[in-house]
């Protein structure tokens, strides 16, 4: 930590010495100034991406490559061991299943959140009585603290005397077991559905603000009914709205924690490559403390993340042409 | 030296870049100046700050002889629950030898080892931890913390199944701040209405017709945590040394047995399902709604469960499985000081003198009785015991309780996470002998 900070200064310093320089290279004396001006001006911005991205990623490279125990934390003399804990992680039996409960988990949240966020929002765009007051209630889940909406979807989930069990029932349903180790996916899947709509909801309906109007009135004159409205100008004027929705919500479900965590401990199918890694990383619910499995995990993640972002640039760079 | 730096990494250039952007945008040029200007005098004065800031490190003091004091003394302790306006707060701090304060830090059980570790690892360890039991040997082979003989702390006069966990490898690191464990909680008014005497319950034969009949008769059976980690374990131990299992082999037939019999409690409807998420404070929680007959749970809760007015809660020793009582395990704190590396003479010489006001013979059971717990040693506590009527139905679970560490030391960590994960499968299975079976299977060898 110290030593980044005294490391980053150094281009300022040279900022500081450069008037001071002798005249004679009179173009690169000219050019230069700009040119640590606009460094200068990156600089914060360099600063704080070395501090808070660059130190803590190249941290847990590290780690992920390094075998820690809870001694050798403390000491920092862990052994380097190449990528053998890459192999420990991907060879064991809970990988591959929790891999596949993720690509569930991820791929059934980002479905349902964009599909109903992406009704509701054309929903909305129409205006009617009290349609803002309602679009604001849509953004409840955003706005409650995660540990009270987690909390409350346990309960409503709870086998015996939760409130969904007893809907169910009305309708002659027998009761479900929403948090054993066979269903808790389901069920976690579903609390984080209804957690993300709200997002997707706000996003796609400012995209709409953005389709001009008189698109739909030639469309309507054209003879155009609405559901050849939706798919012929809606659908396509939104999709570079959708894929940004889509990619910040795929990262941000594939990192979820809380709502699982709260609800199941990450116990049976419920279990994802983030709470996995929590798991291990602080040595809770089924997991024994394991530095360097956590750190690989993590890394995993990264780069998952970070082909996502690579994909969404490339469907950006497709549109744009 | 920040002002001056400031002034000239931050000025001189905007002082050339004001020249080519003044030609395009004059109304613009004072803002940028400004803004830039304090962004980077902000961000470099920032950076300095964050270099010298290290520079203060404890109030110290240096006597006529040489020895170094410290008048800061940071007491780290798992009990969040009790805030700084606290009887508990007050009552630590008066521990403070003369000319220091105690500063308290809490934190959740289970984040206080991982903190503890971090701690070390930077080199600002607390004075004094009070950290749970199962998580010593683990902290002591992990090199944490520091001996008892080196930091001068008096070990004599403890129980030793109360005082176990702190000897790892024939070392000990500390004493038990006091002790507590688990019982079998019974609502009166239930088992009377159900015609049920709890005299009868001494086994697990006798208190499964017990649960029978009170889910016969319209009531609900049995609440307990079989949350997955450390605190499910905990609560799954009493059966699982009930039948006869034991630590170094947790995939024994008779492991198998305590699987099956709670396995069995959630498929006969006897205990919730949420057991399998639920912890020791939600399952008594629902204890308190009244439906149900039992409860296991801590003797933590005795002085509430004395409290109560809508019905009244009484408690037992856990049955063995073939009668008697069976052992459960010991709970609680150890008062432990972490290993420091700058002035450890100085830190320890506070830690033993906080470490013998807290746990010394004058003030053991009023920290006991300040926390909930048993005082850890028999004499002091044979005098808590008579001294509170609620506390007589535990004297006997106290003295055959057992150390989670006994058995295993560090290695008990990874004992646990196993006999987690089999006892969430064999919840799950609900009554399922198959995937009971199965489940401790899993875990063995």
């Amino acid at each position: 930590m110290t030593s980044v900070t005294i490391e980053t200064p150094a281009p300022a310093t040279r900022v500081a010495a450069n008037p001071a320089q002798p005249p004679g290279r009179r173009r690169l004396r000219r050019l230069r100034p700009t040119t640590w001006a606009g460094l200068a001006f990156a600089a914060p911005l360099l600063v704080y991406l070395v501090i808070f991205y660059a130190y803590p990623l190249v941290e847990n490279v590290s780690m992920s490559l390094h075998r820690f125990t809870r001694a050798t934390f403390v000491t920092g003399e862990a052994p380097f061991v190449g990528l053998d804990i890459y192999r420990e992680v991907i060879g064991s039996a809970q990988f591959w299943p929790i891999v596949r409960q993720t690509a569930i988990f991820v791929g059934a949240s980002l479905f349902f959140q964009y599909v109903i966020g992406l009704a509701l929002a054309v929903f909305f765009q129409r205006s009617f009585r009290l349609s803002s007051v309602l679009r604001a209630l849509f953004l409840v889940p955003w706005l409650l603290p995660i540990i009270v909406s987690g909390t409350t979807w346990q309960w409503m989930m709870d086998a015996d005397s939760g409130i969904l069990n007893r809907f169910l029932a009305i309708f002659g349903v027998d009761p479900v077991w929403w948090l054993n180790a066979e269903n808790s996916l389901m069920s976690v899947t579903i609390a984080n559905i209804w957690l993300g709509v709200p997002f997707n909801l706000v996003i796609l309906y400012s995209g709409l603000q953005n389709i001009p109007t008189q698109l739909y009135e030639a469309a309507a004159l054209d003879g155009a009914n609405r559901w050849r409205q939706f798919w012929s100008i809606t659908f396509p004027l939104l999709k570079p709205v959708s894929a940004i929705t889509l990619l910040l919500g795929f990262v941000y479900t594939l990192k979820v924690v809380d709502i699982i965590w709260i609800m199941t401990s990450g116990t049976g199918t419920s279990q994802t490559l983030a709470t996995w890694a929590y798991s291990m990383a602080f040595g809770k619910g089924t997991a024994v403390i394991q530095y360097s499995q956590a750190a690989v995990v993590g890394t995993i993640l990264l780069v998952v993340a970070l082909v996502m972002g690579f994909v969404y640039l490339a469907v950006q760079r497709r549109q744009e042409d | 030296m920040p002002s001056e730096s400031s002034r000239l990494f931050a000025f001189e250039p905007i002082r050339h870049l004001r020249h080519t952007i003044s030609e395009r945008n004059t109304v613009l040029k004072t803002t940028t100046q400004r803004i830039g200007g304090l962004v980077l005098a902000a961000t470099l004065v920032g950076a300095l700050a964050a270099c010298s800031g290290d520079d203060t490190t404890d109030d110290t003091a240096t006597d006529g002889t040489g020895d170094t004091q410290l008048s800061d003394i940071k007491v780290w302790d798992p009990y969040p629950q009790y805030d700084e306006s606290s009887d508990w707060a007050k009552y630590v701090q008066s521990c403070a030898p003369e000319g220091t304060t105690i500063t308290r830090t809490s934190a959740a059980t289970s984040d206080l080892l991982n903190d503890l570790t971090s701690a070390v690892k930077e080199g600002n360890a607390p004075d004094v931890i009070m950290l749970d039991n199962p998580a010593v040997p683990d902290a002591a082979s992990s090199g944490l913390l520091a001996t008892a003989d080196e930091v001068g702390i008096d070990t004599d006069g403890f129980d030793a199944n109360l005082a176990g966990p702190g000897t790892v490898d024939g070392e000990t690191y500390g004493v038990p701040i006091g002790a507590n464990t688990l019982g079998l909680y019974y609502n009166e008014d239930v088992l009377t209405e159900a015609g049920v005497d709890p005299a009868s319950i001494t086994s697990w034969d006798t208190l499964n017709d017990a649960l029978a009949k009170v889910t016969e008769a319209g009531f609900k059976g049995i609440t307990f945590s079989g949350i997955a980690g450390e605190e499910g374990v905990f609560q799954f131990l009493p059966w699982f040394w009930g039948s006869g299992a034991t630590l170094t082999d947790p995939s024994t037939p008779e492991a198998v047995e305590a699987g099956q019999l709670l396995s069995d409690w959630i498929g006969n409807g006897y205990a919730p399902k949420s057991a399998l998420t639920d912890n020791q404070s939600a399952s008594w929680d629902l204890f308190l709604g009244g439906d149900y007959a039992f409860a296991e749970n801590g003797s933590w809760f005795a002085k509430a469960a004395s409290e109560l007015t809508d019905f009244s809660a009484v408690a037992m020793p856990l049955p063995g499985k073939d009668g008697g009582a069976a052992p459960a395990p010991t709970g609680g704190e150890f008062v432990l000081a972490p290993l420091q590396k700058d002035d450890a003479e100085a830190h320890y010489a506070n830690a033993s003198a906080v470490i013998s006001c807290l746990v010394g013979d004058e003030n053991q059971v009023k920290t006991a009785d300040a926390l909930g717990y048993f005082a850890a040693n028999e004499t002091l506590r044979a005098g808590q015991i008579s001294a509170d009527p609620i506390w007589e139905p535990w004297a006997t679970s106290i003295e055959s309780a057992q150390g989670r560490t006994t058995d295993l030391g560090p290695d008990y960590t990874a004992t646990s996470a196993a006999i987690s994960t089999a006892l969430q499968a064999a919840l799950n299975a609900a009554g399922d002998a198959d995937q009971v079976q199965a489940a401790f299977d899993a875990i063995g060898g």
